[in-house]
């Protein structure tokens, strides 16, 4: 889950600032870590994908205190264009993003209980509120088998405060009172289609660590 | 400014450089403005004359048309006539010279920029109660154009650097720079820039009640709406941070730059018993209003009752529930207390439910909560019942493949 938009815009915006004034190094070399095509552990390490290609994994070391351990971003061509989350384990009562308890607009809890259209709704409100999503439609949700367990398969589209439409789809289930999921979401125009491919490949590859 | 520009302040601060807060600071309390004193400044068909004026207007038609392509915009257009109608009946003698733009942005803001085009907010259109309230916001806008605000102010020099950044932003360059997903629905890329560039200053809004609240009461709308208006936004902000246990957030609301909420009331009170006339009888147009946005209150429902601000939103819902309750209240009632999914808020959502899908005018979404919380409470029988009503009323809805392996 992309947790913090701000966060990794503006790490976006100093590594292009840093880029440009040093000239050295690439965009976002200090934000990102590559990830190589073979078997990775994601999120707290309890679920490990194999990704078709290389990918780039956001670094979250500097902005720890915001962490949330069992998720995890990568992006193929920068945040604002494609995404995929991991949420690895998530326990009952936890958050798939760091919020404040004074905020106004909170995404809520996750709860062990929560049947699929409550964590599609819970999504849908992580994308409202910090994601910048003006409209968001639900365009399927089916039931479909992830990490061996009795899952569902989410498929949304939502227009974002920069205009801009973007189409995503989560896989996953609750097994053992605990959220496993993979989101991907990007740009509805080339980039959701150049990757979900990729997107697919990870959610057939991915294994619970036991 | 705007009826509600300081949500946008930080987007104004990054791109003018923190130079419109400067105008912010007036300071102490100042005598209200009576209605009677307030003249409109133009006639029909006004046209700026002096340079700076036609500079300012050139610009304003390349915003307008930036702004008229957003995609955010709501085109329906039965409502955009209505809102059009609207201002034209309340907007004094430029009524015919103004255009009003409706975009999908769950915040109460409507904004007047300087060449007569107004942009309004789909949460100002929740809020309201009836046309009257509606009616006073467009009339306290047309108030700023009327009073030639915009050129005050820009002569005043407050808004030049301000100004500026339009230019540019039309030019694509920041816009290219705004353009980022910040995931603040009140920043929004391109448009949320526009609209937080304008920033009067206290006199500014004083006369823009005062010339609202007769505007209101000409055409024959009870003009103490507005006050009422004001004291619901005040709720609003108070529930909402009594939720989440603090104070109401000063520097981050509409009563930031405005004289205070309170004492803003209080003088559009006075004006509202100043300019009714005895004897004279005033309709606040409720079941005219609620035939024009019936075909987008589910909609708007939705987009507030999702962001998860449950002081805010059981606010609003008790507020509209004020002339009557119905299922799609109540449903989204409910909704609330899912969301925010405290120790029984699970329970009190099923109970909401159920009394939601006993109004004939229930949403589907209603029933299909209720058989979801149902079968969670372990009712699967009457769970399945309730989830076969869903997918009769809604047969193609996006989820029926899920809930058919439910209830199969």
């Amino acid at each position: 889950m992309t947790r913090t938009p701000k966060l990794l815009l503006a790490a976006l915006a100093l590594a292009v600032a840093g880029c440009s004034s040093t000239g050295g190094g690439g965009i976002g070399s200090e934000y990102y870590s590559l990830v190589r095509v073979r078997s990775i552990h994601v999120g707290d390490g309890s679920m490990a994908v194999t990704a078709p290609r290389p990918w780039n994994r956001t670094r979250t070391s500097i902005f720890s205190f915001e962490d949330v351990r069992q998720v995890e971003d990568w992006t193929l061509n920068g945040p604002l264009l494609d995404n995929i989350s991991f949420i690895t384990g998530l326990r009952n009562n936890r958050q798939i993003i760091y919020q404040r308890r004074t905020e106004d607009r909170q995404v809520p809890r996750f709860r062990s209980d929560m049947s699929a259209p409550e964590i599609t709704a819970m999504l849908e409100t992580f994308f409202r509120t910090r994601a910048g999503s003006i409209e968001f439609r639900t365009l399927s949700l089916k039931p479909r088998l992830f990490l061996g367990a009795n899952g569902f398969q989410f498929d949304f589209e939502h227009l974002d405060s920069d205009e801009l439409w973007r189409r995503g789809r989560a896989v996953g289930a609750v097994i053992d009172g605990r959220l496993y999921l993979i989101l991907f979401d990007a740009a509805r125009s080339h980039y959701y289609a150049n990757s979900i491919g990729d997107f697919e490949a990870i959610v057939a590859s991915a294994r619970r660590r036991r | 400014m705007c009826f509600r520009c300081a949500e946008l302040n930080r987007r104004s601060l990054l791109i003018g450089g923190g130079v419109a807060a400067a105008s912010l600071s007036t300071g102490v309390a100042q005598a209200r403005i009576r209605p009677a004193d307030m003249r409109p400044l133009i006639g029909p068909g006004f046209r700026p004359t002096d340079r700076d004026e036609i500079g300012l207007w050139q610009q304003m038609d390349r915003v307008e048309e930036e702004v008229s392509g957003s995609n955010i915009l709501i085109k329906d257009p039965q409502l955009i006539r209505y809102l059009q109608n609207l201002i034209g009946e309340v907007g004094g003698p430029a009524a015919k010279d103004m255009r009003i733009y409706l975009a999908r942005i769950p915040e109460f803001n409507a904004v007047m920029f300087p060449s007569g085009f107004s942009v309004i907010f789909t949460g100002l259109l929740l809020r309201m109660r009836n046309e009257a309230q509606l009616a006073g916001v467009i009339a306290h806008e047309s108030g700023h154009f009327l009073r030639r605000h915009m050129i005050r102010m820009w002569r005043d020099m407050r808004m030049k650097s301000d100004l500026l950044s339009i230019g540019a932003m039309v030019a694509g360059v920041a816009g290219g720079a705004a353009g980022v997903n910040t995931g603040d629905i009140t920043q929004l890329a391109q448009l949320g820039t526009l609209l937080s560039l304008f920033k009067y200053n206290r006199t500014m809004e004083a006369e823009a009640d005062a010339m609202g609240a007769r505007l209101l009461a000409e055409k024959n709308y009870p003009a103490i709406e507005m006050a009422n208006t004001w004291e619901q936004l005040i709720g609003e902000a108070d529930a909402s941070a009594r939720h989440r246990r603090k104070r109401r957030d000063r520097g981050r609301s509409l009563f930031a730059t405005h004289p205070s909420p309170e004492s803003r009331m209080i003088d559009l009170k006075i004006s509202a018993a100043e300019v009714t006339v005895p004897g004279r009888t005033y309709d606040s147009r409720r079941a005219r209003y609620l035939q024009a946005i019936s075909p987008i209150r589910q909609m708007i429902l939705d987009d507030q009752v999702k962001l998860n601000d449950p002081g805010a939103s059981q606010y609003l819902i008790e507020t509209l529930a004020r002339d009557g309750w119905n299922g799609l209240l109540r449903f989204y009632e409910a909704e609330i207390w899912r969301l925010r999914n405290r120790q029984g808020d699970a329970q009190r959502a099923a109970q909401g439910y159920a009394i939601a899908v006993a109004y004939p005018d229930a949403p589907p979404d209603a029933w299909r909560w209720h058989g979801l919380s149902l079968i969670k409470a372990g009712r699967q029988a009457e769970g399945r019942v309730a989830l076969s009503r869903y997918l009769r009323m809604q047969p193609n809805a996006a989820d029926a493949p899920f809930i058919r392996q439910m209830i199969s």
